[in-house]
């Protein structure tokens, strides 16, 4: 086995200490200013990379980060890794039990604020493929993976948000965290089935097998795995370590179904998301469990992913404005007005509709993660990626104060 | 509360003790008894049930037995909505969550469809239980706050000893993993906040409502109600266990099931379900 030399391991150490290091002091910064770890990481990454000390310092950036080969690609598979853990974690979130209890108004807010960036996505980027930088070899795919970029939301961003707000536990609170759940599980599975049909990611299945094979690994894992893990769970928690084997074994199962998603031409973060759910609605695993598996993900492996991001990409040389005002628009409205109407189905007064329309359309971690793969896939190209970052950082700076906004245009009404 | 109860009996070796359990009931709530069976009648089996209620209702006016054939669980619901029944009492097995007399499947059934109250009896006994502890429902749901008036007036009714509200924190690993963003006292700030809501929450439905002498205890806990309530029911080895069911069951229960479904596949211990 090939290993890395004394240079190499020193050059890779201090690569993730600094990455840790960097992440840690924005994060703090955006906590100070009220705003997700993620952009502060975000930023971090950005000033680490090509754009900031790339630029003011090339020779101490050529030296980390371009020196040697081989610790990139040991850096690359923390970085691979640390993608399936978020999608691992973000399974986890699903709440399958707040869907159920939110019933039908979740389903209709939570399709309805997807239905429409996709189309309104797909049009734009199927109209103007060249402009926009979406691959237009593989327009049809491209063009639907634009529509659903921007209309994905993220859970731990909305919870928050929620959280700072006070409206968790409220009725709109609930029903935002199940339509955002939906728009989560639905959003990778669609995700997912146009991935492994892209040119880069052909299977070879076609489409009706590839969307069956997908549906049915979900379906599959939901029910029948979950039996199991049911079965297995109760055990581990019983003659093992605790919460050493739970957490170890958890992880072991997560990247079981990720090889096994990958293998079978499904991305391998599928399978780390829906093993997620499934392991997240089993009563075994407690929630102690789960804030251990939060702590230890979002603090180590989201920094490594987030600043990573910064670290591929020159944020000045590919940054189009025009691309990047009508992506952070578009995604926002179209996404805004769709759960909003999704509200305004559900039976909802004007202005709760607009807290909703605003809730899910908090983006974050899960949209950036998306962005990244349909780079690596070269469905979209560096400035439609940028454009989707920023319309994620952007969303989730603003959601929260918009919500609050609105939330007390609803106390105005009331005490009308 | 309950003016009219009705027992579903088969002609098993508990039957003697449901009937026993279900004289103690109508006794301290001054109602009235009918029995439902499902199957031919026969006159064995006629005897065999004279007999035993003469042993035990021997006092009352005699018991109006009704005798149907047909599906049980179907038979049993038609029949209690036709007699303006308020509680159905059941006999069930506590470890497969079966009923002793039924199958499983219209165990379940009853219950899920049943639109009166329902009590299931897993231990039922001739000298009858006395239902000292009992634990409530307490989860943040619509019909929570009716669940505990309704609760309390029961607990009062059977002179219970001990109350506990067991509360659950809404995707607790979520929202603290969350926390951690913020610094260690932030953390334990929103840990505290998050036990007091819950807390708080249940003092202003007691608030409303007359406990008299009962002694409550409210309980808090991360993780899934169901889940929690049977291992809170076990731990303390409650006597019974309420919960409120407002939900209108559909096909994906069946396909994905969670709460009170997981609570009736293993039933911690005697369970009072209360319907909207």
């Amino acid at each position: 086995m090939e290993t890395l030399s004394h240079h190499e391991v020193i050059n890779l150490l201090l690569q993730l200490a600094l990455m840790l290091i960097m992440a840690r002091l924005f994060a703090e910064l955006a906590r100070k200013l009220k705003q997700p770890a993620v952009v502060g990481e975000i930023i971090a990454g950005i000033i680490m990379g090509p754009t900031v000390l790339g630029m003011a310092f090339p020779e101490l950036f050529e030296s980390l980060f371009e020196t040697n080969n081989q610790t990139n690609i040991a850096l690359d598979g923390f970085v691979q890794i640390s993608i399936v853990l978020l999608l691992f974690i973000a399974g986890i979130e699903v709440d399958l039990q707040v869907v159920w209890s939110q019933g039908k108004n979740a389903l209709k807010i939570g399709l309805t604020s997807m239905i429409i960036p996709i189309l309104s996505g797909f049009v734009l980027a199927y109209a103007f493929p060249e402009f926009l930088g979406v691959n237009i070899n593989d327009r049809i795919i491209a063009s639907t993976f634009f529509g659903l970029s921007i209309s994905i939301t993220a859970l731990a961003v909305i919870a928050r948000i929620l959280m700072d707000l006070d409206l968790f536990k409220t009725k709109t609170g609930l029903l935002i965290i199940a339509g955002t759940i939906i728009v989560d599980v639905v959003g990778w599975i669609i995700f997912s089935v146009i991935l492994s049909l892209s040119d880069s990611g052909k299977t070879g299945l076609g489409v009706w097998p590839t969307i069956g094979l997908t549906l049915f690994f979900t379906v599959f894992m939901l029910t029948i795995g979950k039996g199991l893990i049911n079965k297995v769970l109760p055990w581990t928690n019983k003659n093992l370590a605790w919460p050493g084997g739970l957490i170890s074994l958890s992880l072991a199962i997560c990247f079981i179904a990720a090889s096994f998603t990958e293998y079978i031409g499904i991305h391998a973060i599928f399978g780390a998301f829906i093993i997620g759910v499934a392991l997240g609605d089993s009563e075994h695993l407690t929630e102690k469990a789960k804030e251990i598996l939060h702590h230890f993900i979002n603090n180590i492996f989201a920094p490594i992913f987030f600043v990573s991001i910064g670290l591929k990409v020159n944020f000045i040389e590919g940054f189009d404005p025009m691309v990047v005002g009508i992506v952070v628009i578009v995604g926002f409205f179209t996404k805004y007005f769709g759960a909003y109407l999704g509200g305004r189905f559900a039976g909802f007064k004007r202005n709760t509709a607009m807290v909703i329309g605003f809730g899910l359309s908090a983006r974050g971690s899960m949209d950036i993660i998306l962005a990244l793969i349909a780079l690596e896939y070269g469905l979209v190209s560096e400035s439609l990626f940028i454009g989707l970052v920023i319309l994620a950082l952007l969303s989730s700076i603003v959601s929260g104060p918009l919500m609050s906004w609105a939330e007390k245009l609803k106390l105005s009404n009331k005490s009308e | 509360m309950y003016k009219k109860l009705a027992l579903a009996i088969a002609f098993s070796p508990r039957m003697e003790a449901l009937i026993a359990e279900a004289r103690k009931l109508i006794q301290i709530f001054e109602g009235e008894l009918i029995l439902i069976h499902v199957g031919t009648k026969t006159p064995e089996l006629e005897a065999q049930l004279s007999e035993v209620l003469s042993r035990h209702c021997g006092d009352l006016r005699p018991i109006k037995t009704i005798w149907k054939e047909g599906k049980p669980a179907k038979t049993i619901l038609k029949t209690c909505k036709e007699e303006g029944v308020d509680l159905l009492v059941l006999g069930a097995l506590k470890k497969e969550g079966l009923l002793t007399y039924y199958l499983g499947s219209i165990a379940r059934k009853i219950i899920r469809k049943s639109t009166c109250d329902v009590l299931t009896l897993i231990d039922p006994r001739i000298q009858t239980t006395d239902f000292e502890k009992v634990v409530i429902n307490g989860t943040q749901l619509d019909f929570t706050p009716e669940v505990i008036r309704r609760s309390l007036l029961f607990c009062q009714a059977v002179h219970t000893q001990q109350v506990s509200i067991l509360n659950e924190i809404k995707m607790y690993g979520l929202l603290m993993g969350n926390a951690s963003e913020g610094t260690e006292d932030e953390a334990s700030f929103t840990r505290r906040r998050l036990v007091q809501e819950e807390i708080t929450y249940v003092e202003e439905i007691l608030s409303e409502l007359n406990p008299g002498d009962l002694k409550i205890n409210i309980k808090v806990t991360g993780g899934k109600w169901a889940s929690e309530l049977a291992k809170y029911c076990e731990k303390i080895s409650a006597d019974l266990l309420i919960v409120g069911d407002d939900l209108n069951l559909t096909i994906f229960d069946r396909l994905f099931p969670h709460d009170l479904e997981e609570l009736l596949s293993s039933l911690p211990c005697n369970l009072l379900l209360f319907k909207k």
